[in-house]
């Protein structure tokens, strides 16, 4: 076992470059979505409809900025236009007195936020001056500004370190965890059909023919795919933690623990899927379809809260990325509770555990 | 020392070896014969305890392999028909590996590898990657990793395809050498007849999954003892000469050649004013006449009615 697992580092030292493309990949991805610095404001150009006078869209652009999240800045129509359209910008607002439209370039993951927010906004307004109408009183807005400033009840939560939590979506860790676990998926299932090409190669055989177990070799390899998809994953997230300050929690042993959960579900699939294909070509066209569909419908690319499609949330039921976000976000929120982290990396580890099964006893049936 | 009896091999619904039997004494080099598709590697597949047989026994001192494929493993080894070696590794890294597979280490894995590398030929190129090799010293490494743990007995599965002929002679002369001088026990699978003609001492020639003779060289051209080979060297094709001499009664058989046609006949059966003038109805020009002793070649077309290169 030993022989086979070193025999792998070898191969890989000899031959770096699918690891290091991945590890690249990831980290281009999480730049890309989650931003550099530890602030994320997401800018949005921003352009008022020739109907709206000058009073009115200065309410609206004060309302819209009264987020932190977001910053809204005003552009001309026809530069906003040409701008989205060239891909310079990837999005931009036209905002009406009563509605707004979005200029999209391509798609994004924060389209759904400004959306969300935007939309929000204007229903919030609406509904005041719908208030305003219906009363007929002119101070009722003030009234219920007043109500609003001095609710009852408040909901807050804070972090140790004082940091007060907002209970939104973090968009850096979401790309952090998202992007990393996607891509890993690549590297570990890569990794492991070494297995698929020692078969077709004739290398397998000659193992077989020695005596080292058959057991042991497989074991040689499903101990360096856990390996190199286990390293590539904390190398990132300690990487991102320590070098540009992502929030991904105090307990970064936790963290480890849920990647290496996730690692050996992934690892297990990869078996699985290894028993299903015929061929390694076979295999190589199905991990694009499997990953990318995975890191859609499991909420790696953007927050499963965000999806409220009934089938989609039960699919994501099954898929191991969704538990490991979850359980990964858990500890990004410095929420220690055992067993609200127990029950996504039990579900890991089972999940593991039966496709290992299932998958080592199809490739021997194809022997 | 080797035996099967009455192997038999199903895939799905495809019969690939048929009630195959056959012996291997220790020192013996035994060739099996037979064309792409024979079920010459699923035999030695079997043999070596890769795969299990449908049907039939394994046994190697006795013993049964296909109840404990390990009683023959470690006096085994197995030159696969593929390049079964790590291409970005080099030569060195390959042998060590196996060797280690093998439980050889230290100094005796040094020695080792040290030998096979002289032995094969290739100790000035042992540290290029495998991947740069030409195909002849790729199947020269491929059979070194075999040799690696001192096997009893080799089995070669047609071990010199694609490769030029300076590198198929070079190997032919090691496996002779490992067969006269290290008294190795061969099993040499080929579909290329003079190969097997000149390393074994007795053939198995199969067809269909069946073996359909077997015996020395001697004893099985003798079976076209009564017979001669008559090969005609033609300036072009032609197609529609074959079934008119099929059809003269002294000829047994005709089978079409690279440059003309092989006519196997009884001996001294004074056919060919007969072939010349069938020539001459067909406007054929007759480059060269050859009269010929069988060969296993021709053998394999008396009982099978077509080439071993079909």
């Amino acid at each position: 076992m030993r022989s086979v697992f070193l025999l792998q580092l070898q191969r890989l030292r000899r031959e770096p470059a699918l690891v290091i493309w991945m590890m690249v990949m990831t980290v281009g991805f999480i730049f890309m979505l989650g931003g550099l610095g530890s602030a994320s404001t997401i800018d949005v150009p921003l352009y008022f409809d020739a109907s709206m006078d000058e009073e009115e869209q200065d309410v609206l652009l004060y309302q819209l900025n009264e987020s932190d999240a977001f910053s809204f800045s005003l552009i001309e129509e026809q530069d906003a236009e040409k701008r989205v359209a060239l891909g310079e910008i990837p999005y931009a607002i036209h905002a009406t007195a009563e509605n707004y439209e979005m200029l999209i370039a391509a798609d994004d993951a924060n389209h759904v936020f400004i959306d969300q927010y935007v939309r929000q906004v204007y229903v919030d307004e609406l509904r005041l001056q719908q208030v305003e109408q219906s009363t007929e009183d002119p101070r009722i807005r003030e009234e219920i500004d007043q109500n609003l400033s001095d609710v009852p009840l408040r909901l807050a939560s804070e972090t140790v370190d004082g940091e007060e939590q907002g209970g939104g979506i973090d968009q850096r860790n979401q790309a952090l965890f998202g992007m990393t676990l996607f891509f890993s998926i690549y590297t570990i299932i890569q990794s492991l059909s070494k297995v698929a090409e020692e078969k077709r190669t004739g290398t397998w055989n000659r193992m077989i023919l020695s005596p080292v177990r058959k057991w042991q070799v497989y074991l040689g390899h499903l101990c360096y795919a856990f390996l190199i998809g286990f390293l590539q994953i904390v190398i990132i997230f300690a990487g991102f933690k320590y070098l540009f300050g992502y929030g991904v929690g105090d307990s970064f042993g936790s963290i480890v623990l849920a990647v290496a959960c996730y690692t050996f579900a992934i690892v297990a699939l990869g078996m699985l899927m290894l028993g299903l294909v015929k061929t390694l070509e076979q295999l190589n066209a199905v991990v694009p379809i499997v990953a990318v569909s995975m890191a859609m419908i499991g909420g790696a690319y953007w927050p499963i809260e965000l999806v409220s499609n009934s089938i989609i949330l039960a699919i994501s039921k099954v898929l191991p990325i969704t538990y490991a976000m979850e359980a990964l976000k858990q500890i990004a929120s410095n929420n220690h509770d055992f067993t609200a982290l127990a029950q996504p990396l039990s579900i890991l580890l089972l999940f593991g555990v039966v496709c290992m099964g299932i998958g080592i006893n199809l490739m021997e049936r194809k022997m | 020392m080797l035996e099967t009896t009455s192997l038999k091999k199903v895939f799905k619904k495809h019969l690939a070896v048929d009630d195959v039997s056959l012996y291997l004494d220790k020192g013996e080099s035994v060739g099996l014969l037979g064309p792409n598709g024979a079920g010459k590697s699923t035999t030695i597949s079997m043999i070596s305890s890769l795969v299990k047989p449908t049907a039939g026994d394994v046994t190697w001192d006795g013993k049964s392999v296909v109840k404990q494929p390990g009683v023959i493993r470690e006096y085994l080894g197995v030159v696969p028909q593929e390049i079964a070696l790590y291409k970005e590794l080099t030569a060195v890294e390959n042998l060590k590996f196996f060797g280690r597979v093998y439980g050889l280490k230290g100094r005796a894995l040094t020695e080792r590898m040290e030998s096979v590398l002289e032995l094969v030929g290739l100790t000035e190129r042992k540290n290029d990657l495998v991947k740069n090799y030409s195909g002849g010293m790729q199947r020269r490494i491929n059979i070194a990793v075999a040799l690696l743990h001192e096997p009893e007995i080799i089995i070669m599965d047609e071990p010199t395809v694609g490769i030029d002929p300076q590198s198929r002679n070079y190997i032919l002369e090691m496996v002779q050498k490992l067969n006269r001088e290290k008294g190795m026990t061969v099993l040499y699978t080929s579909h290329y007849m003079e190969e097997v003609e000149r390393l074994c001492d007795r053939i198995y020639i199969m067809d269909h999954g069946k073996v359909i003779a077997t015996g020395t060289k001697q004893e099985l051209t003798s079976i076209l003892s009564s017979e001669e080979t008559i090969v005609l060297e033609l300036d072009r094709p032609y197609p529609e000469l074959k079934s008119e001499l099929a059809d003269l009664e002294e000829v047994h058989r005709v089978v079409e050649t690279e440059k003309g046609m092989k006519l196997i006949t009884p001996k001294n059966s004074k056919l060919l004013s007969k072939v010349f003038q069938v020539a001459e109805r067909h406007q054929a020009q007759i480059v060269s006449v050859n009269v010929q002793i069988p060969t296993l070649e021709d053998v394999f077309l008396h009982l099978t009615g077509r080439k071993l290169r079909d």
